[in-house]
């Protein structure tokens, strides 16, 4: 512990030289403290704005995903007495999940546009950016296991498993298979965004 | 702002001097740190068992036709692999983190390890709810079946092989609720100063 201490503390002293330098000639000239309020204000407005426009996106990225997976319904031209030949994304709990998971995000995202909007005007609220990122890390791991599950099941429909006997559905089912396959990709889209979001909050709240 | 004075001129002087008398009391900041440190411990204990127990699972059933094999392994499945090599390497990260981790404990108004956890907190965040996630979806599969796709549930043939990786699958959700936890907890400690 000896040895951690000692090597951030060399890291802090070469700072430190810099600080010091600084805030002797600022004070000399303005009286000013120490990095001038003014450009982290503006750092901080401008994060702001970037997480009030990301969330937006990731908000449209994940209604699309729901309404994609949603409206799924794919018949075969040929049918049996017995046997259906309909694929929906009802057949597939995991895909229910997704949907649900989805449309819980977004509805969160849309309703977190009045926080966001909040912290541009007032950069000043550091308690509710901390409870707006606990609760925007929470969402993210909703998403996330949504949007994998969904993954994993689609793997399967296109390569099967012949170990367990699961056959690739993919191959009779190609409409279907194509608007699966492509509602993730917008689940995907806003699991980034929801990393940047995080990530600039975090930022944001660490600048005082 | 004038805490941002008292800060260089703090940590000069007191180079030698670790943990008694700092300048502000850090209490408050020093016990989140602790506890954070113990919670690192616990998912670095979560995800090394998810991912020895999906790496060790292998059943092979007693019987044996000319045609098909009775083996199920974590091989197999593609998601399983992916989940395993995952899990070791989130492990991995929360090994390399706890001296960070320390540093956090030993300086409690820092802000620089704090907020580098944090960023990669995140990001392996992620890839441990993917790969539990993409895990869960197949051994769900495994349990029930569907009836639609004509997926046939092995978990009735394979005991074994499927306790074993529901297992491992519920140690890597515990992990990422963990993690999601130091997150909330770093957040709280960056934002009191």
């Amino acid at each position: 512990m000896g040895l951690l201490s000692s090597i951030y503390d060399s890291c802090k002293e070469k700072r430190t030289y810099f600080g010091t330098k600084m805030k002797g000639s600022a004070i000399d000239e303005a009286g000013e403290i120490s990095k001038g309020p003014a450009p982290r204000k503006g750092l901080k407005r401008g994060l702001s704005i970037m997480d009030f426009i990301l969330r937006i996106f990731a908000a449209i990225c994940t209604l699309g995903s729901a309404l994609g997976m949603v409206t799924t319904r794919e018949t075969l031209p040929f049918a049996t007495q017995f046997v259906k030949f309909r694929a929906v994304f009802d057949d597939l709990p995991t895909f229910v999940f997704f949907v649900t998971s989805n449309s819980i995000v977004c509805g969160y995202l849309v309703l977190s546009l009045v926080p966001s909007f909040f912290h541009i005007v007032r950069s000043t609220s550091v308690k509710s950016r901390v409870f707006l990122l606990s609760l925007d890390t929470v969402m993210y791991g909703l998403l996330t296991t949504g949007a994998a599950a969904a993954t994993a099941i689609v793997y399967v429909a296109h390569y099967g498993n012949p170990n367990a006997n699961w056959f690739p559905f993919c191959r009779q089912y190609n409409n279907f298979c194509e608007r699966i396959s492509g509602s993730l990709v917008g689940s995907f889209i806003a699991v980034v965004l929801f990393i940047i979001i995080i990530l600039m909050s975090a930022i944001i709240i660490s600048k005082r | 702002m004038s805490t941002t004075i008292d800060m260089p001129e703090s940590n000069v002087g007191k180079a030698k001097a670790v943990v008694v008398g700092p300048q502000r009391p850090g209490g408050w900041k020093k016990g989140v740190a602790i506890m954070d440190f113990i919670l690192r411990l616990g998912a670095i204990a979560a995800a090394l068992g998810a991912a020895a127990t999906m790496g060790m699972s292998d059943q092979t059933l007693p019987f044996f036709t000319q045609f098909f094999q009775f083996e199920a392994s974590y091989d197999s499945f593609t998601a399983f692999q992916f989940f395993v090599i995952t899990m070791a390497i989130v492990a991995g990260y929360l090994v390399l983190s706890l001296p960070f981790s320390i540093v956090a404990i030993i300086r409690p108004h820092a802000a620089g390890p704090r907020l580098f956890l944090i960023i990669l907190d995140t990001v392996f965040l992620t890839l441990a709810t993917a790969s539990g996630a993409s895990a869960a979806a197949i051994v769900y599969l495994a349990h029930n079946g569907n009836q639609d796709s004509n997926w046939l549930a092995i978990c009735n043939q394979f005991g074994d092989f499927c306790a074993q990786t529901s297992g491992a699958v519920v140690s890597a959700f515990v992990a990422v609720v963990v993690l999601v936890l130091l997150i909330i907890i770093s957040a709280l400690a960056l934002g009191k100063r």
